[in-house]
């Protein structure tokens, strides 16, 4: 890029930029530090600091079921994708078989897909099956998504030939190609991919809220939701002060984890959301 | 395809054994994903299709009306505010979004930038933080009586603006919220374009004489173009399907004002009128649809390389 050097005019414009970027999640994690009845009363104020929101957010609310839930829908759901999607995206980056384009076809296809429009035959379809307020309801639809494997696709079609190949010379089964010799190459993508997976799971909201209204297997977004859910309506009032501070103690712990994630783990962030733009 | 067949043909070769692996495999490995697809993604495809021509309210018997759901969505004045709507956002995010995050790509593409590495944190951060206590956060700081904003305004003597309550500003104030959000998604995709562009084709047309304006004009637009059209097609979903934005923080007014397409879909599934809400999903899926072709075919470069 042109390399000329900036001048004050454009660190302003950046600087203030900067701080009207922070400043929604710096009042966030702050005002959960304030006494509950200033925070929406007298929101720019710095009252505290106390630890009553945190009190009686992990008195009222089932945080810790949202985290638990979370970690588990994340493990398994993860799981699923860093495993299915490279194999999927190895036999279609590494075979010729009959079908192959239109079969891939059909996975781009459904890239174009709006979520919204499968909510309501989706719900449908769960309460037919039993599985309102299941673990495997809130798993199995997206577990293997089309993005991911047009993803991995393109990663793994940058291997050599020559290096599966030398694989099966060796007289390796398909499989353990995939296993041996593919997936060790592709470790920068699959980290990019895990962490992208970890973001989208972590912070899907609409789905989980459809899908479950039971506590036992609320999400950390159904729980976010469900206190966001009690103040709207009334918003801003002495009655909802509680409400108003548990939501940000709550909304306050939830974003920790992904913001720690997000600065360690930078480059392969931002290489998950770059990987989007890779057009085949 | 051609280095496919080469492959596959030097591994026939190599390999007297298992002939049928060989064939077989490939059908393994993607068949989870189809079988996930068909149970999770085809099925209730079709069911809503079928239900798009029912009258059902989620219980007792669908009766078959034909079109009419799309009749009466097609001739209904919130079908079109919802569309509207929708328009209106798209026109205050988008184009904005692609002048800010050019501009922003371009400042934090400069390797003499200091604090360049806090600068891209701090404008990367709100795209991971949860949408809901966010959208929550919002309600707050824009609040009327007392949000910080207004709070500003009055600081320079200006009165208070109803940013959520009023019909002129609750657009965009969700638009402010949605840039606020995804505009660090933005700065990375164009970011990727830029560092893409060699830095000797910069000297090379400085000492030609030509204008920093030139330069960015004839360099550096047209080599950021794919992932301009990229992020136009990827954000016009986005906007479409917005829903939790004015869910939470609007609950779709004042007056209907910040009803989406996306929040007009769900009404009808909380008014159980599941018929009309999945012949509504299918007309967003066809706009969309035709939205994002559109997109691509005018920001595709008109050299026609790929």
């Amino acid at each position: 890029m042109n390399q000329t050097r900036p001048g004050p005019v454009q660190y302003a414009v950046l600087t203030v930029l900067a701080i009207a970027f922070l400043y929604p999640i710096w009042w966030a994690v702050s005002s959960s530090f304030k006494p509950a009845a200033e925070i929406i009363t007298s929101p720019l104020s710095l009252g505290g600091p106390t630890l009553d929101n945190y009190r009686a957010m992990l008195a009222d609310v089932p945080i810790g079921t949202g985290f638990a839930n979370t970690a588990l829908v994340l493990a398994v759901k993860g799981a699923m994708t860093m495993f299915f999607c490279p194999l999927a995206g190895y036999a279609f980056a590494k075979y010729a078989f009959p079908g192959k384009n239109l079969l891939f076809g059909v996975v781009l296809l459904t890239l174009m897909l709006p979520t919204l429009v499968l909510i309501i035959p989706l719900l449908l379809e769960m309460s037919a099956l039993g599985w309102v307020n299941t673990y495997q309801a809130l798993i199995l639809p997206g577990s293997i998504d089309a993005f991911s494997i047009f993803w991995m696709r393109q990663t793994i079609a940058a291997i050599p030939d020559e290096l599966i190949d030398a694989g099966r010379v060796d007289g390796a089964g398909e499989f353990a190609i995939f296993a041996r010799v593919v997936l060790p190459v592709i470790r920068p993508g699959l980290a990019a991919l895990a962490v992208l997976t970890t973001m989208n799971v972590y912070n899907d909201v609409v789905w989980p809220v459809v899908a479950v209204n039971d506590t036992e297997h609320q999400t950390l977004q159904v729980v976010l939701a469900t206190l966001a859910q009690n103040i709207t309506g009334n918003r801003i009032g002495a009655d909802f002060a509680t409400v108003w501070g548990e939501l940000l103690a709550a909304g306050s712990l939830a974003l920790l984890p992904l913001l720690a994630i997000f600065v360690l783990l930078q480059r392969h962030f931002i290489n998950g959301i770059l990987a989007g733009s890779v057009k085949g | 395809m051609s280095s496919l067949t080469t492959s596959a043909a030097r591994a026939a070769h190599a390999r007297p054994r298992p002939w049928r692996a060989v064939r077989l495999s490939p059908y393994l490995f993607i068949a989870p994903f189809f079988v996930v697809f068909a149970a999770f993604g085809a099925y209730p495809l079709i069911y809503a299709l079928q239900l798009s021509f029912t009258r059902w309210r989620g219980a007792g018997e669908a009766h078959w009306v034909g079109l009419d759901n799309y009749l009466y969505l097609l001739t209904s004045p919130d079908f079109w505010a919802s569309l509207a709507n929708s328009a209106v956002m798209w026109l205050l995010i988008v184009p904005i979004q692609l002048v800010a995050g050019l501009g922003g790509a371009v400042l934090l593409a400069n390797a003499r930038l200091r604090l360049r590495g806090l600068f891209r944190v701090a404008f990367i951060a709100p795209f991971v933080t949860p949408l809901v206590a966010m959208a929550q956060v919002w309600i707050v700081v824009f609040d009327r009586d007392y949000g910080a904003v207004n709070y500003l305004l009055n600081l320079v003597g200006l009165p208070d603006v109803g940013w959520l309550t009023s019909t002129a500003w609750s657009k965009p104030t969700l638009a402010l919220l949605f840039l606020w959000k995804t505009t660090g998604f933005a700065i990375i995709i164009l970011l990727a374009g830029l560092q893409a562009v060699p830095g000797g084709v910069y000297e090379a047309a400085s000492l030609d004489g030509a204008s920093r304006w030139r330069q960015f004009w004839s360099i550096t637009l047209p080599l950021v173009r794919r992932s301009m059209a990229f992020l136009v097609v990827v954000q016009t979903l986005a906007v479409f399907q917005m829903f939790a934005e004015p869910f939470v923080v609007t609950e779709g007014g004042p007056y209907g004002s910040t009803t989406t397409a996306g929040l007009y879909l769900y009404e009808h599934i909380t008014a159980s009128d599941l018929g009309t809400g999945a012949a509504n999903s299918f007309l967003l899926v066809l706009l969309v649809f035709g939205l994002s072709l559109v997109s691509v075919r005018l920001l595709r470069p008109k050299d026609g390389t790929s």
